[in-house]
């Protein structure tokens, strides 16, 4: 009782306005009602930290792929992508703040690991196919997509009204990812050789941080 | 019969009915409380205190649903009473702690505290069998009051100067009056208070006051304004736990009048993590700049060299 009663009135207390750094009160549109149990906050928590982790790492895979197909003819369109990336990280970075959910603990091997993954992977597959491939992106927004419809389906089966605002953002951004995915997919993406084991390759790895990150 | 549990609670109440076996043995206590005493006519004194302390914390439960109150569903049958004139075995748990709090002094943070309480209300003393953690169990429970008490004092500062009268404090002088309320709510039991610290450290309670202690700290960065979403989220928590830890250890062994030497340590810790944070700003800012020249070096050399024409 004490436990769902705190947790309530931590939340109430802090409902509808929170202190910027400055000092000067900003109202915040709340995405997300006030959990009303300890399981709840516990779930709502460890699905916006894996989603803002990922956002975090799209993000950095995105700046890795830059790093070697910046000259090239896609370079352009991936920017285009890398930008909107950087505006969902931005959603997300409100909605942790505004809810008071602790961000993981391994941001910062995501930051040297995503760099890494997308600068190695592109560079790979720059090697086997043509120059300026978008294989790597069109792997990452897959598996960012399965995983953005996976949470959509809990809440669906959890309870749909209740999440209105939240399923609105997941889904605005599972959408998207589709769509980066399909401009990858026109230009030729799969042709790469090899680009199954490359999708294989990143979904493990997709799956396995998401493992982690709903704990860490 | 079980007039004792005709305490009046105003509205629902949400809360985590726990399992069958509290509810015979809570059902068997208060049997052999009604068989021991006399009369009940006479509320305990420190009634108002307690349901006051306990209304704080189960207010804001009042608006939840009803479906919590569902699983109260076995444990109502047990005991015969329906309606809204029951009080369940956390609730008068806590009310037999907070009372407790008062015998602190004479007694410790003990299981006779407990007992001497559960006397003043109209228990047996043998009611004490409810807490299976003993002193642990007064221990945390005051620690989650003052936890409670200090998160309602910082909504209503931040009220204040949301509502524009109050100005806000500067970080470090809301960190230091957070930290300095929340250790004078120790000030009543600090001769006693190295032994509920002893207490707090034992294996099976760490798990909890470790809880208590980490929530406490993120409500005071949330209410200084801070929503960081990256590293920095989790190295003020540390340094603000390590601030409070020290200072708590200062504060017991302090004798000078009205523990002035507590506060001046605490000032001095607070702009020690300050001046870490700005110097790790400086470092990072000068690490940065070094970078950036060389690169710019290294560009300049394959330039003379010739190496940087695409051919």
């Amino acid at each position: 009782m004490q436990r769902a009663a705190k947790c309530a009135l931590r939340l109430d207390l802090s409902r509808a306005f929170c202190l910027s750094r400055s000092g000067t009160v900003v109202v915040m549109q709340k995405s997300l009602p006030p959990p009303r149990d300890e399981e709840e906050k516990a779930m709502l928590d460890s699905m916006l930290r894996v989603d803002h982790a990922g956002e975090y790492g799209a993000n950095r895979i995105y700046a890795g792929q830059m790093a070697v197909l910046s000259r090239t003819r896609t370079g352009p369109l991936i920017q285009y992508m890398w930008d909107q990336e950087k505006m969902h990280l931005e959603k997300f970075n409100e909605i942790l703040g505004e809810h008071r959910v602790r961000p993981t603990l391994l941001l910062p091997l995501w930051n040297i690991a995503g760099f890494a993954l997308g600068m190695i992977l592109t560079r790979i597959a720059c090697l086997l196919a043509f120059e300026g491939t978008m294989s790597c992106t069109v792997a990452v927004e897959e598996s960012i997509s399965e995983h953005y419809n996976s949470q959509i389906q809990t809440l669906m089966e959890a309870e749909p009204e209740r999440y209105t605002e939240l399923l609105q953002v997941i889904k605005e951004f599972c959408d998207d990812e589709k769509k980066n995915r399909d401009t990858g997919l026109e230009h030729d993406a799969e042709s790469v050789p090899g680009y199954l084991l490359l999708k294989t390759v990143i979904q493990v790895d997709c799956k396995a941080a998401i493992y982690i990150l709903q704990r860490i | 019969s079980f007039a004792l549990l005709h305490v009046a609670v105003q509205g629902t109440v949400s809360l985590q009915c726990s399992n069958v076996r509290r509810g015979f043995h809570r059902a068997a206590l208060l049997r052999l409380a009604s068989d021991s005493k006399s009369d009940t006519s006479v509320p305990p004194p420190s009634y108002h205190e307690v349901h006051t302390a306990g209304e704080s914390s189960s207010s804001s439960a009042q608006g939840e649903s009803s479906e919590d109150a569902q699983p109260n569903t076995s444990f109502q049958d047990q005991s015969g009473e329906h309606g809204e004139d029951y009080e369940t075995e956390e609730q008068l748990q806590a009310r037999i702690l907070t009372a407790a709090l008062e015998f602190v002094p004479q007694h410790g943070w003990t299981v006779e505290a407990i007992a001497a309480a559960a006397e003043t209300l109209g228990l047996s003393s043998a009611s004490t069998g409810m807490f299976n953690n003993g002193a642990g169990d007064l221990v945390l429970h005051f620690v989650a009051q003052c936890n409670a008490q200090l998160a309602e004092t910082l909504a209503e500062q931040n009220n204040q100067v949301q509502l524009g009268q109050a100005e806000a404090k500067k970080t470090a002088e809301f960190l230091k009056d957070a930290v300095e309320t929340r250790l004078r709510m120790l000030i009543p039991y600090i001769d006693t208070w190295p032994q509920a610290m002893s207490i707090l450290l034992l294996p099976h309670n760490i798990p909890d006051s470790l809880k208590h202690l980490s929530t406490m700290v993120d409500d005071i960065w949330y209410y200084a304004g801070d929503r960081s979403t990256d590293v920095n989220w989790y190295t003020r928590r540390a340094a603000l736990t390590g601030i409070y830890n020290t200072t708590e250890l200062v504060m017991v062994q302090d004798s000078s009048p009205d523990f002035e030497e507590t506060w001046a340590f605490l000032d001095n810790r607070i702009k020690d993590v300050v001046n870490m944070a700005n110097t790790a700003k400086q470092v990072q800012a000068t690490g940065e700049a070094v970078v950036q020249g060389l690169m710019g070096a290294a560009i300049t050399l394959k330039n003379l060299t010739g190496m940087n024409q695409r051919r």
